[in-house]
């Protein structure tokens, strides 16, 4: 989960997937979003821990879809 | 009891998350447990059970020493965050290096870090979750395994 000067920069990495040659880029608008959803603003509550990260994973699928991502790579869930 | 036990556990959670933002490194769970009114082993005990609780950070293999709390690292990475120009903490990865923002309310968070194709800079700036500066202007996200533990590789690859 790396930030590169470009796609090209991304393509030229020693240790690029070519897996993800297709799938794998993210705008930074979206990236932005993606990694300020609810959740993320209550990181200094005092019940984070019990009450915001349980919502995490329902945001995030929800987040992806939204941008076209609902995917199982960034899903997370397994390829069929 | 499981309420005490969830009480103690968002207490320890939020005591690392303020100790990282206030001294940009998590404290030691010796540190903590005395005011949690814990003895040191439960202490240990305690850390632990947060760190199930919160899989997406980790502590270093085979001891007891946060290496990641994300948004922000006690290991350095390359992603270097700087606020009120004081450079003293960082991001778990590039993705969560976006997320940092939302620790520094009202403030203007910079990131920094070595592209890992050519070894020229990337820089972000954020405020309150706004993008405020992008150098170069076509900085990317990049996933390179997606997410998943099925599929074998760490995900902050």
């Amino acid at each position: 989960m790396n930030l590169f000067r470009s796609e090209e920069h991304a393509r030229r990495w020693p240790q690029f997937n070519v897996a993800s040659e297709t799938v794998g880029f993210i705008s930074l608008t979206d990236l932005a979003g993606f990694f300020g959803t609810e959740t993320r603003r209550h990181m200094l509550d005092a019940d984070y821990l019990s009450a915001w990260f349980p919502r995490r994973a329902d945001e995030r699928r929800e987040y992806v879809t939204r941008i076209g991502k609902g995917i199982p790579f960034w899903l997370g869930t397994p390829d069929t | 009891m499981a309420e005490t036990q969830t009480r103690l556990m968002d207490r320890m959670f939020q005591r690392i998350m303020h100790g990282l933002v206030d001294t940009g490194r998590p404290p030691h769970y010796a540190e903590l447990a005395p005011g949690l009114g814990l003895g040191v082993e439960e202490g240990r005990r305690l850390l632990h059970a947060v760190m199930s609780a919160y899989p997406i950070g980790w502590l270093h293999p085979e001891t007891d020493y946060i290496a990641s709390f994300p948004p922000l690292n006690g290991l350095p990475t390359q992603y270097r965050v700087t606020v009120r120009g004081e450079q003293k903490w960082f991001a778990q990865c590039g993705f969560e290096a976006t997320s940092v923002t939302w620790l520094f309310p009202g403030q203007t968070v910079r990131i920094d870090a070595p592209c890992l194709d050519c070894g020229e800079s990337v820089t972000i700036q954020m405020r309150d979750g706004r993008l405020v500066d992008v150098d170069p202007p076509g900085v990317v996200g990049h996933l390179n395994y997606g997410f998943g533990p099925s599929r074998g590789r760490p995900a902050f690859l």
